[in-house]
């Protein structure tokens, strides 16, 4: 049938072009900080060489994420880089496992700024450089474990202080910001999904403060649909299921938690409303059907006068024939 | 346009009173038809989650209600022929109340598809196609006003649904959702008894055909010679013509008709792709998320507005002789947006580009069924809308996977702008010059009408009794008379505004 096959054809298309709209817009973080350009200063310019087919068109190019479980070519390292402008700038970096990575702070070709001094500081402890140019300073950090995760600064001295920061933190996590809403004897599904592969996947009920492994096989089934994605599902729902759950992905480097609020409802939240409405249409039906049959017996009771004054009429005209 | 002399025979439209509650009602229905599709993409990321399905199978619910409201409209047409427009959008209404609640307590994808695909499509198609028939037979003189208030219904239903959705959603889940949608939708049948059936448009076919075989031939002279007589011979002799009864396919001998449903199959390849892809190319000009979305309500906003006034235009003594020529123009503005938004890559220039597509939206959406009903009448129109919502299916659900394939094959929106806009530009030449060739050749077969009709006349007069003959005369007199007052004869019939 050619509707269906069209229907095929719509939901792939419709799946690639919001694969493609996903990996190409990725602008998140700090979009917010790239405001107004200053004159006298440099332009700002977000740019990772990890680049995939994105134009970027002048100074607002949108941030490129990583693509998740994407190649890194172990012989070049990772390299990430801001240019300095404004006053205080950020850029987050997730990684899923040990690596080296390069940061490099950069001065915009215009700015006039002299002779400036920079120091790279990991909270209050400082980094030498690893490689230097007239308007670059680089450092490289090897993580190796979670301590060498954190935020990493370059702080630019000149005629204005600048300083923008490096975060290296572990993959983030993606769930549902707004309660899961479900019914007494449904099943419900939360959803965790991950920018990397982790290497394992908890799932806990808060239970108070403490937090409680889930584990019931009949109650909860865990799913792994995908290596960076993870399913609960809960079954047999009862008001007593209500509550926080948190979805843990553990990484190399460290773990991840991310939370999910589960209400459950009973069937008669919506139905209240349902049968209101179904009262509402019932009301308007049989007023209009009233209001009709009314306005008929108006109309008929008029036409019979008119019939019989026409009667009348033409009795008298043959009563005057005769 | 009714004389006195014509008192005995069945009134004209009335062209307001009880219509304009009309217009309200099939507001609301032609709204829920046209918006309902449309808001019910909030749900299924949920939906999707749930079953565990890909994102390709969750549109398919999209893409069987979109085929099934379209596809089922010859079923309409013939429900209508032989029912009426009430007892159709009646039960319309109810079957996607029923569609709906059912939805609520689905286990599996398979069981939505055809609850909410089918069921619900199939009584959105029995919604639409009446809703828009009924217009037809309340109006003649301000059709267009009326058409284009009912056709407003779809952009103000939109924007109500679409927070209305997300409430229902974030307080009840989708469940829940799809319950309380089901019971908003059953207010279709509040709308559909709101259609009292008028004169000559209900009670039996055969009757009725005869009387609309007639009315139609004296109002609007585009009537073919053999479909007259056909309708004086029926007698349910052939079975082909009693199917043509129930749905008229010697339609497709019409010239109107034919131009009309080449054009607009044409135009429906470039029609809803830009709307699908608007937000996606806003954001991907790295535009945020919200901005995006108030594109998207600018331009319900505008459409909304644009609706009725180009009804109001369409009904003004310039434009409704012409108002295919409008319609054309109306089909290549909107082809011209489309080719001049890859100019725009600013939010501002997407902002006039996302009005000006309201405007030039509202316009053809406006005047969609009008000049197919002042193409082949009121009368026929009933057949002919569902054939050309069937044939509309097919470009209509081809459009947005030919957009996106060239949008994935170039990694550029803006070939799929060009195909859109060219496409449509195309569609309105055509369609202007056709329409061009048709009102000449309506204008021509008047002229042979008239003459021939004068020479019956006067050859009348000579073998027949002088008494006879005045009987006659005085009951063709009027018929005659519009047309003997001067050579635009095809164009006051089609004006009705006399």
């Amino acid at each position: 049938m050619p509707a269906a096959f069209s229907g095929w054809c719509l939901g792939h298309l419709l799946l690639l072009l919001l694969l493609l709209c996903t990996s190409l817009s990725g602008g998140t973080l700090a979009d917010a900080a790239m405001t107004t350009q200053d004159s006298s200063q440099a332009q700002v310019n977000f740019v990772t060489k990890t680049q995939v087919g994105h134009e970027s068109s002048g100074p607002n190019a949108s941030i490129q994420e990583l693509k998740p479980g994407g190649k890194e070519n172990l012989h070049s390292v990772p390299e990430h880089e801001i240019v300095l402008i404004g006053t205080s700038l950020e850029k987050k970096i997730s990684l899923p496992s040990p690596t080296k990575v390069d940061l490099t702070c950069k001065l915009d070709d215009h700015s006039h700024l002299k002779n400036p001094q920079v120091t790279w500081k990991k909270g209050s402890e400082t980094i030498s450089h690893t490689s230097k140019t007239e308007k670059s300073w680089t450092i490289q950090v090897t993580v190796s474990d979670s301590s060498q995760l954190g935020s990493y600064t370059c702080i630019l001295k000149a005629e204005k202080e600048i300083s923008a920061t490096f975060h290296l933190q572990v993959p983030k996590l993606e769930g549902k910001e707004k309660p899961v809403i479900t019914y007494a004897r449904d099943t419900a599904v939360m959803v965790c999904t991950a920018e990397y592969n982790p290497k394992a996947w908890t799932w806990y009920l808060a239970n108070g403060t403490e937090l409680v492994r889930v584990l019931r096989a009949d109650k909860f089934q865990i799913k792994r649909p995908s290596p960076n994605v993870n399913r609960l599902e809960i079954l047999k729902l009862t008001k007593e299921d209500n509550g926080v759950y948190w979805c843990e992905a553990i990484f190399e480097l460290g773990s991840n938690q991310i939370k999910f609020e589960l209400k459950v409802l009973s069937f008669g939240a919506p139905l209240k409303t349902f049968i209101a409405i179904v009262a509402e249409v019932a009301i308007l039906f049989t007023t209009i059907v009233l209001y009709e049959v009314y306005s008929k017996r108006k109309e008929k009771g008029s036409k019979k006068e008119c019939d019989q004054t026409k009667q009348l009429k033409s009795g008298d005209s043959t009563e005057t024939q005769k | 346009m009714p004389a006195p002399a014509q008192a005995g025979r069945a009134p004209g439209p009335p062209d307001g009173g009880w219509g304009w509650v009309v217009v309200f009602g099939a507001f609301v229905s032609i709204g829920f038809a046209y918006a309902f599709p449309k808001g019910l993409a909030i749900f299924f990321k949920e939906i999707q989650d749930f079953f565990g399905t890909s994102y390709s199978e969750i549109a398919w619910i999209s893409s069987i209600m979109l085929a099934t409201t379209y596809g089922a409209g010859p079923i309409s047409s013939i429900l209508v022929n032989r029912y009426g427009s009430r007892p159709v959008v009646m039960f319309g209404g109810l079957l996607c109340g029923v569609g709906m609640i059912s939805a609520a307590f689905c286990t599996s994808i398979l069981q939505l598809y055809i609850c909410v695909g089918f069921i619900t499509g199939f009584g959105l198609a029995l919604n639409l196609q009446p809703s828009v028939i009924i217009i037809g037979k309340y109006f003649l003189k301000r059709r267009p006003i009326a058409n284009g208030l009912a056709m407003a219904g779809s952009p103000v239903m939109l924007c109500t649904l679409a927070p209305l959705n997300q409430f229902l959603f974030d307080n009840f889940g989708w469940r829940g959702s799809f319950l309380i949608l089901g019971a908003i939708l059953l207010n279709c049948c509040v709308a559909g008894a709101l259609f009292r059936p008028i004169g000559p448009g209900t009670a039996l076919v055969k009757t009725q055909v005869n009387e609309e075989g007639k009315d139609a031939l004296k109002g609007k002279t585009t009537e073919d010679g053999p479909m007259e007589k056909k309708t004086e011979e029926e007698e349910g002799k052939d079975c082909f013509e009693k199917v043509n009864q129930y749905l008229d396919f010697s339609l497709f001998k019409h010239r109107g008709f034919l131009i009309y449903l080449i054009g607009n199959v044409l135009m429906f390849l470039g029609f809803f792709a830009p709307i699908v892809f608007l937000a996606p190319y806003a954001k991907h000009t790295g535009i945020d998320e919200y901005s995006a979305a108030f594109l998207l309500s600018i331009l319900a906003i505008v459409d909304m507005v644009a609706r009725p006034a180009t009804g109001m235009v369409a009904n003004s003594r310039w434009v409704r002789p012409r108002i295919q020529y409008f319609f054309s123009f109306a089909i290549a503005f909107n082809g011209a947006c489309h080719l001049l938004c890859p100019l725009a890559s600013s939010y501002t220039g997407l902002l006039v580009y996302s009005s000006f597509f309201g405007l030039a939206f509202g316009m053809v959406c406006a005047m969609l069924f009008e000049t197919l009903m002042d193409l082949v009448g009121a009368a026929r129109f009933t057949s002919a809308v569902g054939l050309v919502t069937i044939a509309e299916c097919c470009t209509i659900l081809l459009g947005p996977p030919i957009g996106g394939i060239l949008i994935d094959t170039f990694g550029d929106y803006k070939y799929m702008f060009i195909k859109c806009g060219a496409v449509m530009v195309l569609a309105g030449t055509f369609l202007f010059i056709m329409n061009y060739y048709n009102y000449r050749m309506l204008a021509k077969e008047e002229k042979e009408r008239k003459t021939k009709e004068e020479h019956l006349k006067s050859v009348r007069t000579e073998n027949e009794g002088k008494i006879n003959w005045n009987k006659d005369s005085t009951q063709d007199g009027p018929e005659l008379e519009p047309l003997r007052e001067n050579g635009e004869g095809v164009k006051k019939e089609m004006n009705g505004t006399n």
